[in-house]
This record gives C-alpha cells, structure tokens and sequence, in this order.
C-alpha cells in the first residue's frame, strides 16, 4: 500500500533515501504532486520551481547510485521563505517592489540545508518584507491556514507555516524578527524554532531589522526542527555574516533525555494579560502538567520590563527598516517607475508605488523615529529598554533553565478580521521580547483549542544559545500532550502518495 | 582685493582642514573580497555587498582597520578599542544602499595631533605676537630668528567610512546631474576603503593649511596606507573657513571650501576665501554658510549650495555589524607595523649625515626619495650624503620635474646618482653639467664616470693648464681691466666667461675666479 508523503517526518524521509526504500526523485514528485493538489486551498507557495526539485533530487540519487555519502537531509523537500535567495528563484518578499526579481547568490541558511542532501521545493509566500502577522500584506495573494482555510495561518512566514501544516514540505525555513516564525507556527498547528540571534547565518535574508532576524526552521515534530538545525547552524559561523557566531552543538543528541529536576519558569503577571484567550491561556496549564508530570519543577519568576518590549520593538524595528529599505529606489534592481522626468521623482513613484500599505507606514515610522532632535527621544530609550528586559531575562535564568509562556494571545482568525495595526502588533505580544533580546523561543502545539477547535501552542524561551536544552524541553512538551506530524485534517493524504 | 598679508593683520583667519584619504594599497574594499582598483572597465569590481543587493551582509575589512589604527598612532591619537559603525543615510546612487557605513560620536582615532613646522615667506603671515596655539595653552616655539615656527594643529578625529561610486553626467554644460540627459555609475570605487581625519579648527593661514596637508600625505605615504594622490582624487581635502577681528574670541560664521585637487588649490582657495570674507565683512554684508567650488582656472569660488539647515542623515548605529573591542595586542601590532616617520627620519639625516635641514625634510617627506637616498648613500658612503642630499633635491628634483618623471621609476639608479654626486663633490664637472649627466645616464644606462669621459666633460682644476688662458684672456681685454680696476668688480664675471669660452667650458670656473683676482691684484 501507497504511503503518502505527508505521514512521513523529515527524518523518516533522509532514513528511506538512505536505505534505498524510496529514491530522493519519488519524494520530489510525490511532494510536487501533493503541491499540486493541495496549493489551490492554501497557497502557501510564491514559485514551484520543479525542474529545481527533481534536479536536486535527481543528484542525491546520483550520489546514492555512485556509492557517496549522503546527508542528513538527503531528499528531504523544503520550502523557503520568500525573503531568502535561492539561485535559480526569484527572491520577492512578496512585494510589488522585488516582483520578478532573480536571486543572485543562495543565502548560507539555504545552501546549508542543500549542503544536508535537501531538495529545494519552492519559495513560499509571506507578509511583504516581513511585515504583519497574518500573511495578508503579500501583494501578491493570501495563504489559508489548512486548519480552516477562511482563517489566516499567521505571518510574516504564513506561508512556510502552511506549507507544512498542509503536508506539502516536511521542512521549511522562516524568518522571525517578531515572532514570525512562532505565531505563524502556532496558529498551524506546527512547531516553529527561533533560534538564539547569532546561530543562523542572515547572509541572503532580505533584511527587515537586522539586529533582531533570525531564521529557523518549521516541522511537524520538535525532533526535524532539531534535525534542521543541525544543517543550520552547527557547521560554525557563516563568515559572511558579522553577527554570526559559533554554535557547535548535536541538537538531536540530547532530544531525548529526561527533564527531570529541571525548572521550568512561569511569569505570572504574563497570564493575567488582556487579550490572553482561555483556551490559549488553558495550553499552558496543559504543557505545566505535562512537564511536572515528566519530573520538571515550576518555578515563578519576574520579567519587570517585559510590558515595554512591544513599544521598544515598535521603534527599534522601524528604524531598521527604514534604514535596510532605502536601497529599493528602482535604480539597480526591483520596481522602476517609467517616464520620470528627474532621478528625485523616479524614486520617489518606485517607492510610493512598489511598497505596499504596510511597508510605508515602517520606514515612514522609521524614517520620523531617527530623524534628529527625535533619535534621542525613541531610538535611544528604547535601546535602553532593551538591556533592562536582558537584565530582566538574565536573572530569570538563573533560577529556571527554560520559561514556559503563550506562543500567540489567541488562535488563527479570519481574513480582514483585523484591520487596526495596532491590534494586529498586539498578536507578538509574548515572543517579541525574545527578538529584543536575541534568546532562543520556540512554539509547540499542545492541541486543538476547546472553543476554537484550532491548533494551540505553547512558547518555550531559553537562554541565549541554549537552543539545544531548548529542543529539549519541547520534545518534552511534545511528549507529553502533543500530537507530532499531524498534518491538517483537511489536506491529509490529498495528492503525494509515494509510489 | 587687499593683500592677504594685509588682510591677516586685521582679521584671524580660523581654518579646519576635512582628509579624506583612500586606502588603496589595500586589495580588496571595505565590507566585501571585491578587487580594489578603479582603473579596471566600470562595474566589474562589484558583488552584492557593495552592489547594495537585497540580502548581501558587509564582513569588515580586517586590514582596513589595521590601517586606520596605524594612521592615528603616526598622528599621536588615541587609539579608541571600543567604536561602532553607523548608517549615514541619503538617497543618492552613488551610494548602492542609500546609506553610507561611516563611525559615529566614537572614531578609531580621536585627539591626536600633528606638528607643524612654518618657514620662509609663508611663516610672516602669522603675527608675531601670536605665540600661543588655538587651544591657548600651548605655546609656539620659534626656532630661529626668521619668524619661522611649530605650531600643534590638533586632530579631532579619524574615522573609516566607506566611498560612494563614480558618477558621470553625460550631457549639460557642467557635468552636474540637474543639466544631464543620462547619469553613468561606476560601482568599481563603491565600498572602497577611506578614512576621513578632521582637524581642530588650528590652522591660521593658507600656508599652514598647505603645510599640513603636505605633512599628513608624507606620513600617510610613509605609513604604505595610500598612494595619496590629490589628482587623481585618493586623497581629498574640504576647508572650513571663517573669519574673526583680532582679538576676538567668538568664531565667525564659515564656509566649506571644495574641489581642491592639489596644494596649490588649497592655498590659492583658501586665500581667495580669507580675501573675499575680508571684503564682504569690511563692506559691512554677511558671510553666508555655504558651500563653494574652487575655481582653479578662474582663481575664484563659486556657490555651490547653500545650508539653511543641517543635513538629516538619520545616522544610527549599524546593526549589521558588531561594536569593535580592539585588542591591546592588535593595537600593538600596528604599532610595530609603523616604519620611521619623516619627522624622525628628517632628523637623523641632519644629525647623522649632516645634510641641509630642508634637503633632509625634503627626502625623507617622501619614502620613494628616502629609499632612493638611502640606497645612494651606501654606494657613496656616509661623508658623501650632504652632497648627495644636495644633489637629490636641486639637481635630480629639478631634472624629474623637467621630464615630467617620477622617481618611483627609477629613470636614473642610486648607483648613478651617488656616481654624480662624488664627481660634483671633487669638481671634476661644473654643477651646471648636471642635467646633462643627468640625461645622459638616463639614456645609456652608463655611470657617471663613464659618461662624463666619453663626452669629455671633465672640468680642469689644474692651475698650471688654466694660467696662460688667464693671461691669454686679459691680453685680449684690456677695457674690462681697466674698468676692473677704476672699481667695477662686476667685470670680472665677464672675464670668467671669457676664460670658460676659451677653455671650450672644460676650466674650472671657481679656479678662474680665483687666478683672475690673483692676477688683477
């Protein structure tokens, strides 16, 4: 009997190619063909590129028939953020303002993952330039959650967060400077790693704000965010990227082990928050039992700051971008305005015209927050409130090993639900202070909420470069009332059998 | 116009100096591997970093900063470990991100400053009675009698940044962008590696200003860091200026000088300047802040814009790149890298060889000469220097100068050079053969020696072959004798000539100088 694609973990995948069960080709065209039949719903690609696919995989294959060693992630389809330069793809962001444009290097992340045996699907959509939380900022159109396709599945990396929730990709890379990876992974019912700033090389990541990206992985089980990772990051710092650092840790070889007398660190004050939905709010009493239950002891612990992340992360994100998207003035690359009499108006149309909504208002945010007599006021207090909430996490940590906290306020909602901005900044609200910090956060789900009947998850943070005792206590989560590799209701077995 | 000597009397003028200095030794640029030469066809030297493509990440040029560090150590800053790079920013295409990665309040070098030594006609433009220097603490020390000084110019700071690319505007008379049809960038210069060193506002004259930057390319040149050349625009130089009464302690208001491409325009701008504020301040107007062009051709300025208000750059720290903590290790390793400095050089030519003060900052003010010379003075042996020293800035100076040529070259050897200068030492050829030995050995290739035997040109300094020429020549003048001895000593340099045509020019003339007065007495 066919098995299909998306009953099978990332590992399982690199296993069967391994051992010659199934070819790295028949992983490539049975991810194609469930590509095909489930991407009508969801949408959650920008480009297919399929000749890439099957060329990729055709090699592995090749290495395989030739005697080679194969790696980690031998045949294993991914998806890529679209703000992530991959020869042979065009690198959109999802914006009017990059639309067409040809990748011209492969970023480090990327060709690590290549480096691992992977073979490169497709490049998925996104909130433009990283900029939202529900994926409906892309010019280009919207992602469904599989769970319930009238829902958003969360942004900026939507699309990856899809892409795997539907069982088109066991893997997919996404970016987080806010919490786009968590909360996209959230309301997908997925687990999503942000890694501790420093660990993934950004070397051809379309920036948004530089001190603050970081990519990491999706999967359906802590175990292949873990595997990713292992491609990522524990070849060593990417000398391409000056804010990378060494990071030369197995992050599978401890997955497993027991987190008996280990403390797990609960922030009161961050459950009794406005807008914290019971359901998402019940989560965390189900992963607290579920950690006590393994042994784990619950620890209260302060975060004094952690209310001022949200409005420092609202100044020092702008600013960064701003600064990160002044180059897109349609002279070298990207949208041009045709017909402008002088260079001032020819950017002045690119831009007014190849930025969306979203995109403007952030460099225009941005370009007020840095302007002179205005620097000192925004940029410099909020800088100071960043080295208050390190402070804050650093003492945290010296008595928990990892903090237990919502992954996202509420549940995926529906499309147009929210249209406030604000409201909409509000969503990041427990996994931006990790950004402002640079520790690691990941997302689990726990299971479906009771009165939404959608995924919930939880968010463990750790110190910084500790991602790996991270990976751990998420596997313990998972353990323990998590549903691993399950793939939309809705999606499952649609397409991708492997023949 | 008044004279500026004139003009200097009454008013002060208070000067700052803005280098920017290219470090074009350096093989690759700022924040990227991209070859560094910009002589190479346009947008070739270019990859994503510099390009500004979306994604491309700069990595810090290690040697960069190597270089930056050693530029501050030659010109006593204090080296800085901890210092960030910032985002200047501006849209403009020259600059591939539309922000440039420059330092902020904290450069790699900051306080430091340099010695200044002022002689001849320039050194009378300062008043005698200024004998402190602009921190008025510092006193001036005089050397000597004739009003020649060393003031310290203080050096605010040094700091890496980044060049922009190589614009062309093709078409419009004044190659500016506003009158042209097509704009042309080159991305070759883009990323390339610069420090910019800006003084105190220290300096009083044009000539001072001339001076320091003269003393800054000598020690950058020295330190290997640049190639430092004002012409082809390596090395790039801004004057703030503004006047004051005598007496006064509040600055005036300033202009920024631009498009200064050699010394001469640095002096005859800044003079310029110094003569129009003068004017305009003595008529009763304004000076604006603003911008102006030197114009070499019409020896005048031009607006160029005028500053309402300051330029928003939006600057911030770069959070592409981490703070800098400089190791007290790294710091001394550029200072092991620091060869002799020209100043030190300058003195041990004096002390050492016993060569003329100014021959000896001529020569060492440049490593090319210093190493030429030096090279000579093994051959020639250490008694020869002073004559070799001499013979190097009149002699050989001025045969470059006549042939446009460089001595980087090496149109003539030290080996010749040396040669030349023993044959001079002992009179065996009239200084004024010098070009022509000069050429000569150019051209073959042949020693000195060697060349002056076959063209003949040994002098006499024989007085026994020199005495009937002497006698001949007085036979035949016998009205220049008379005159000679009715008082008009001046004759007798006419009958020296005498003695050198009938010599067909191979007779001493200091040995005919001598016979004739023995005689005529």
């Amino acid at each position: 009997m066919a098995t299909n694609l998306d009953q099978l973990s990332a590992a399982d995948i690199a296993a069967g190619v391994h051992a010659g069960k199934f070819s790295a080709t028949d992983v490539a065209v049975a991810a194609l063909d469930a590509i095909k039949a489930r991407e009508p719903k969801v949408q959650a690609f920008l480009e297919v590129v399929e000749s890439l696919a099957l060329d990729a995989a055709g090699k592995t294959d090749a290495r395989r028939s030739h005697g080679e060693e194969l790696g980690p992630l031998a045949g294993v389809p991914i998806a890529v953020k679209d703000n992530m330069h991959l020869i042979g793809t065009h690198t959109t962001c999802a914006s009017h303002m990059l639309e067409g444009y040809k990748s011209v290097f492969t970023a480090t992340c990327v060709q690590r993952l290549l480096d691992a045996g992977a073979t490169p699907i497709g490049k998925t959509n996104m909130d433009e330039f990283a900029f939202g939380s529900s994926t409906e900022t892309s010019y280009f159109h919207p992602t469904a959650n599989p769970w319930d396709t009238a829902r958003v599945p969360g942004g900026s990396s939507g699309g990856s967060a899809a892409a795997v929730a539907a069982g088109e990709v066991p893997l997919a890379l996404g970016s987080d400077t806010g919490g786009s990876i968590r909360q996209p992974a959230s309301f997908c019912g997925v687990v999503g790693l942000k890694p501790t700033y420093g660990a993934v090389s950004r070397y051809g990541v379309v920036a948004f704000g530089s001190s603050l990206d970081q990519v990491g992985p999706f999967g359906r089980s802590v175990a292949d965010v873990a595997l990713a990772m292992n491609a990522l990051a524990s070849p060593g710092r990417d000398p391409y990227d000056s804010t990378s650092q060494d990071c030369p840790v197995d992050f599978l070889e401890h997955l497993e082990d027991p987190i008996a007398g280990k403390k797990v660190g609960i922030v009161p004050e961050l459950l009794e928050v406005e807008g914290l939905t019971p359901e998402c709010r019940l989560a965390i009493d189900e992963a607290r039992a579920a950690l006590e239950k393994q042994g784990a002891e619950i620890v209260e612990v302060d975060l004094p700051n952690i209310s001022s992340a949200v409005a420092a992360y609202y100044v020092i994100g702008p600013c960064e971008a701003f600064s990160n998207l002044a180059r897109f003035d349609g002279v070298r690359y990207g949208y041009q305005e045709k017909g402008c009499a002088t260079l001032a108006e020819q950017t002045s149309k690119s831009r007014a015209h190849g930025f969306g909504a979203e995109a403007k208002r952030r460099q225009m945010l941005g370009a007020y927050l840095l302007s002179s007599g205005v620097y000192d006021k925004y940029y410099y207090p909020a800088q100071q409130v960043r080295t208050l909430i390190t402070r804050d996490y650093k003492h945290a940590y010296e008595k928990c090993d990892v903090i237990l906290l919502p992954a996202s306020p509420r549940t995926a909602f529906k499309f147009g639900e929210i249209s406030d901005p604000t409201q909409m900044y509000a969503s990041d609200m427990f996994t931006i202070s990790n950004n402002i910090v640079g520790n690691g956060g990941i997302s689990v789900p726990v299971g479906l909420g009771k009165d939404s009947n959608l995924p919930v998850s939880v968010q463990l943070q750790g110190p910084a470069f500790k991602d790996r005792v991270l990976l751990q206590f998420a596997r313990a989560v998972e353990r323990g009332c998590g549903r691993p590799g399950t793939v939309a209701p809705g999606f499952s077995g649609k397409g991708g059998d492997l023949s | 116009m008044k004279k500026l000597a004139d003009v200097l009397k009454d008013w002060e003028a208070v000067i700052g100096l803005e280098v920017h200095t290219e470090l074009t030794t350096l093989q690759t640029k700022m924040f990227c591997n991209c070859r560094l030469s910009h002589d190479d066809p346009p947008n070739t030297n270019v990859c994503p970093v510099c390009l500004g493509m979306p994604g491309a990440l700069p990595v810090p040029n290690r040697k960069a900063i190597q270089s930056i560090v050693m530029a501050g150590l030659a010109t006593n800053c204090e080296i800085q470990k901890h210092s960030m790079f910032y985002r200047k920013h501006y849209f403009y295409p020259d600059m591939s991100k539309n922000f440039q990665t420059t330092q902020g309040p904290v450069a790699f070098c900051m306080h430091g400053h340099l010695n200044l030594e002022v002689s001849g006609a320039g050194a009378a433009e300062r008043p005698s009675w200024e004998n402190l220097a602009s921190d008025g603490k510092t006193p001036i020390r005089r050397r000597s009698a004739d009003s020649s000084y060393v003031a310290p110019i203080r050096i605010l700071r040094i700091h890496m940044e980044e060049d922009a690319a190589k614009m062309v505007h093709v078409g419009g008379e004044e190659g500016r962008i506003t009158e042209a049809t097509e704009s042309l960038i080159d991305y070759n210069r883009c990323g390339t590696p610069l420090i910019e060193l800006v003084t105190e506002p220290d300096l009083r004259t044009p000539e001072e200003a001339r001076l320091f930057m003269e003393k800054l390319r000598q020690t950058f040149l020295t330190l290997g860091i640049s190639d430092c050349s004002m012409e082809s625009g390596s090395m790039r130089c801004d004057g703030n200026i503004s006047l004051r009464r005598r007496g006064e302690t509040r600055l005036g208001t300033k202009t920024e000088l631009k498009n200064i491409n050699s010394f001469k325009s640095l002096h005859d701008g800044l003079e310029y300047e110094i003569l129009r504020q003068a004017e305009v301040l003595e008529e009763g107007g304004v000076v604006y802040q603003e911008t102006r062009h030197w114009e070499p051709s019409r020896r005048h300025t031009v607006v160029m814009r005028v500053k309402e208000t300051a330029d928003d750059y939006r600057l911030f720290p770069d959070p592409d790149l981490a703070p800098f903590d400089l190791s007290d290790e790294f710091i001394e390793e550029c200072r092991q890298r620091i060869p002799e400095l020209p100043d030190a050089k300058r003195d041990r030519y004096v002390e050492k060889f016993g060569l003329k003060r100014d021959d000896a900052s001529q020569i060492a003010g440049d490593p090319v000469w210093a190493e030429f010379f030096e090279r000579a003075v093994q051959v020639g042996g250490e008694k020869a220097a002073a004559q070799l020293g001499k013979v190097l800035c009149n002699d050989l100076a001025g045969w470059l100068r006549a042939h446009s040529a460089s001595l980087a070259d090496e149109p003539v050897s030290p080996e010749q050079v040396a040669g030349l200068a023993a044959l001079l030492a002992c009179d065996q050829i009239p200084s004024s053969k010098a070009g022509e030995v000069l050429d000569l050995m150019a051209k073959s290739g042949k020693a000195a020696e060697v060349v002056v035997d076959e063209q003949g040109m040994r002098q006499v300094s024989d007085a026994t072959a020199l005495e009937p020429i002497v006698d001949e020549v007085l036979a035949c003048c016998p009205d220049q004798v008379a005159q000679y001895k009715g008082g008009s000593k001046k004759v007798l340099g006419y009958l020296v000539g005498q003695c050198m045509k009938a010599s067909k020019g191979k007779g001493n003339p200091k040995l005919f100088n001598q016979l004739l007065r023995a005689r005529l007495h």
